[in-house]
């Protein structure tokens, strides 16, 4: 089944007018697998016949369905394992070490789905600076997202993405066909909604701020504008976290690069700070 | 003697989740029929649970879906024959990974017998029946029921 | 790298043999623990067993306490790939020994964080794929 251009069309440009990420040609697969839930929740006999009826009558909730449906990514606990060991190994060490007295650290889990990166650095933390006042603001697009993250509640299928297993048995309790994340994990945690296109969020200045996989969808002048707001609630020598195939280097000068392992840290200059 | 409660909605739930992740590769193919559709030429796969009270997980369909179901689990051709061995294994399977997380959702922690299937249905007599699903598989009915035995 | 992957199903030896030759392992097959230590015995090495629990003959849990009893074999990383899914069990498999433990049902992409989480999948396949 191919997706009418047309559609295509229409879905690429509400996407990017509410979430600033491009659908670039040769994306028509992903609209077609995400929207056809939707699809078939309206009755519709296929996408086409969907965004057809949606174009015709508009309606905001289905509008943000469809934004939510393309920028919602599947969502695994330790996505690339080196950061959260980058995290842990390095970057709280250097933090602590560089502020004598220190006991609380806060930590921005930006466009965080459901919530396994934010809980996967609580429990990182906990296991490796128990004694650590840990304070993560999660943010997402999508209520729907969020109020599933809060819950703490996961599926089998979504604790079998890349939890270890000692982490599992020691943090959750199944709660029927369900696992649940420890009460004192939940409480670091605190969901809200923002748009990267917009303000952050209140709850800084931070600490450190993991917004991986998110620039990869933006243009330039976006990333830049993200890049620049998210400067202006990190901490002077606070470090940023972005995925494998994102980078600062090129678009923001504030940000100096350090090789951690395999993978790098982003910490915020001190000299543009002060 | 301890009794078992209806897993109730939880069956099918466990069953999409089941058949999204390893049969279809996609949610929305496994839908719950409320009516159920009579089988025509069943086959029966089914695995007990010994947790303080024994219960039976039966799933029944037709031969040519158990078919479907091991060409989809095997990784086969849409037309290729599907040998007695394969059936056995495939809907034993199915019956297996549904059982072992009904098992689970068990007060007490229990264990699980391998899975068998078979062309007549097993003998049930002075078994009660605790839950009774009716799903369809891409069109084709598949039934769960839950009995204590 | 070569994997070892141990279930009474054929069918569901053929799914987590072919995912991990997606990977790029070599993968044997055995249909019990009995099997899979013959294997062992004949002197085959594995970087890694995918372990059913429930099989006739040798169960999972005993192939793990016999690998873990041999100090010839402890370089083999050992994941339960199982139906048994309560906390009390896989706090059972892990203190026999097992590694890691994947709970069926399991999406491929299961097995390779799984394998990513344990440092095993070779590292020409570790390259981020954007949406």
């Amino acid at each position: 089944m191919t997706l009418a251009p047309d559609t295509f069309t229409f879905v690429a440009d509400l996407v990017r007018q509410r979430s600033a990420i491009q659908l670039e040609a040769g994306k028509e697969y992903l609209v077609e697998s995400r929207l056809l839930p939707l699809a078939r929740d309206a009755k519709a006999g296929s996408v086409d016949a969907y965004v057809r009826a949606l174009r015709g009558v508009p309606q905001q909730r289905e509008y943000d369905r469809v934004v939510e449906a393309l920028t919602t990514n599947e969502t695994s606990w330790f996505r690339d394992v080196s950061p959260f060991k980058a995290l842990t190994d390095h970057v709280v060490p250097e933090l602590l070490g560089a502020r004598p007295g220190t006991s609380s650290l806060r930590i921005w889990s930006a466009a965080c789905s459901t919530g396994q990166e934010a809980y996967t650095i609580g429990m990182s933390l906990l296991d490796s600076a128990p004694n650590l006042r840990v304070q993560i603001t999660a943010t997402d697009l999508s209520e729907e997202v969020l109020t599933r993250g809060r819950s703490g509640r996961y599926s089998q299928l979504e604790v079998n993405r890349g939890l270890p297993a000692p982490m599992l048995v020691k943090h959750f309790t199944r709660v029927g066909t369900d696992w649940e994340i420890s009460q004192r994990l939940r409480s670091q945690v605190t969901f809200s909604k923002n748009n990267l296109l917009h303000a952050p969020p209140v709850g800084g200045p931070y600490d450190v701020v993991f917004l991986r996989n998110v620039l990869i969808y933006f243009d330039l002048a976006t990333k830049r504008d993200v890049l620049r707001r998210v400067r202006g609630v990190v901490r002077p020598g606070g470090f940023l976290f972005l995925g494998a195939a994102e980078t600062t280097i090129g678009i923001d000068d504030g940000w100096e690069r350090i090789p951690v392992g395999r993978s790098s840290v982003y910490r915020l200059n001190a000299r543009r700070a002060a | 003697m301890s009794t078992l409660t209806p897993f109730d909605t939880q069956i099918s739930a466990i069953a999409e989740e089941v058949f999204a992740a390893m049969i279809d590769g996609e949610p929305g193919h496994l839908v719950a029929l409320p009516d159920g559709a009579p089988l025509t030429d069943p086959v029966y796969a089914w695995v007990d649970m010994h947790a303080g009270v024994t219960g039976r997980a039966l799933l029944a369909t037709d031969v040519a879906t158990a078919h479907d179901l091991a060409r989809a689990l095997l990784q086969m051709g849409a037309d290729e024959p599907v040998g007695e061995a394969d059936l056995v294994d495939a809907f034993g399977e199915v019956a297996n990974v549904v059982g072992g997380n009904l098992k689970a959702l068990l007060p007490v922690q229990g264990t699980l017998t391998l899975p068998q299937v078979g062309r007549e249905r097993p003998d049930l007599s002075g078994a009660t029946q605790v839950d009774a699903v009716a799903l369809m598989w891409r069109g084709q009915p598949l039934d769960i029921t839950v009995w204590q035995i | 790298m070569r994997a070892l992957v141990i279930d009474d199903s054929r069918a569901m030896r053929r799914i987590v043999s072919g995912i991990l030759a997606g990977i790029g392992y070599e993968t044997a097959e055995a249909g019990d623990g009995r099997q899979a230590l013959d294997l062992l015995e004949a002197g085959e090495t594995f970087d890694l067993a995918c372990i059913d629990w429930n099989m006739p003959v040798m169960n999972g849990l005993e192939f793990v306490v016999a690998v873990r009893a041999n100090r010839a074999w402890r370089d083999m990383t050992m994941m339960m790939v199982t139906t048994e899914s309560e906390h009390g069990q896989i706090v059972r498999a892990l203190a026999a020994g097992a590694h890691e433990y994947l709970i069926k049902p399991f999406t491929p992409d299961a097995i390779r964080d799984k394998l990513e989480l344990l440092g095993l999948v070779p590292q020409a396949d570790l390259i981020e794929e954007p949406v």
